[in-house]
């Protein structure tokens, strides 16, 4: 029987260069804040309408360092991952609840800040510098118990 | 050059019977719970882990209505849509944030209990 599908695809920019933080047993957490723009027209005016949409999407260990090294504030990618939403207490004691995606896939895509230079493009490139890092779609299984919080 | 893409794919059970309402225009807005599990095995302790995962799915006009009629507590479905996240302001006037999946299509899967028969 299944247990279930949780599945996100976003493909969009981001709105600033990736916040990488380091776990206490030295794991990166990269935090990234991704726009998806949405058109449609308005079916009782006929009026063109644009909505952006904000994601928080959320890397950890060797694909979070590829993305802080790749990815800036403009970079467009592929993410792929689940929806977890995290349940935290703010200053005054208040249950708050913040929903993430975690992406154990990304792939960098052309679009607008100089995609065409970056070595880890899904295309392929000549060049064969020494890569420590690892491909761009590094499996996700090492993260669970590193998480966090 | 891409506007983007922003898709959820869910298959999971539902917490509860939708809630149904009606918008000021008359067009159906249905809300449902759905849980998602996920199980692996600790890397270090060799444990099998699990974790439910539960989604806000939002579900407007007809779908919602085909929805609302023939969902029910424990039933199986598939759903796909777009995450949207709406910002609210709560009684003490701070800014809050609720993520939920507007979803423009959707399947039942039959019942859990069912599908072991």
């Amino acid at each position: 029987m299944a247990r279930g599908v949780n599945k996100a695809i976003i493909v969009g920019t981001l709105g600033q260069d990736p916040e990488v933080r380091y776990t206490a047993n030295g794991s990166a957490v990269a935090n990234i804040s991704v726009a998806t723009n949405e058109t449609w027209r308005d079916k009782a005016t006929g009026e063109a309408q644009e909505r952006t949409e904000w994601h928080r999407i959320v890397m950890f260990g060797k694909l979070a360092e590829i993305a802080q090294q790749y990815l800036k504030k403009g970079s467009q990618a592929y993410f792929e991952g689940r929806i977890q939403t995290r349940k935290w207490q703010d200053q005054s004691g208040n249950d708050r609840y913040s929903t993430e995606i975690v992406a154990n896939e990304m792939q960098m895509l052309g679009g607008r800040a100089g995609g065409g230079g970056a070595p880890m493009e899904s295309g392929g490139q000549s060049q064969s510098r020494p890569q420590s890092a690892a491909p761009e779609t590094a499996p996700m299984d090492d993260g669970f118990d590193d998480i966090p919080f | 050059m891409s506007k983007g893409i922003n898709k959820a794919v869910i298959v999971g059970t539902l917490g509860r019977d939708p809630e149904i309402r009606y918008s000021s225009n008359g067009k159906a807005v249905v809300n449902i719970s759905v849980a998602t599990n996920e199980a692996w095995k600790d890397r270090e302790t060799g444990e099998a882990q699990e974790r439910t995962e539960w989604h806000r799915i939002v579900i407007f006009g007809k779908l919602g209505e085909i929805a609302s009629q023939y969902l029910k507590k424990g039933e199986q479905v598939y759903f796909e849509g777009r995450i949207k996240t709406s910002k609210w302001q709560d009684q003490s006037g701070n800014d809050r944030y609720t993520t939920e999946i507007v979803a423009n299509e959707m399947q039942m899967l039959g019942r859990r209990s069912e599908q072991a028969s």
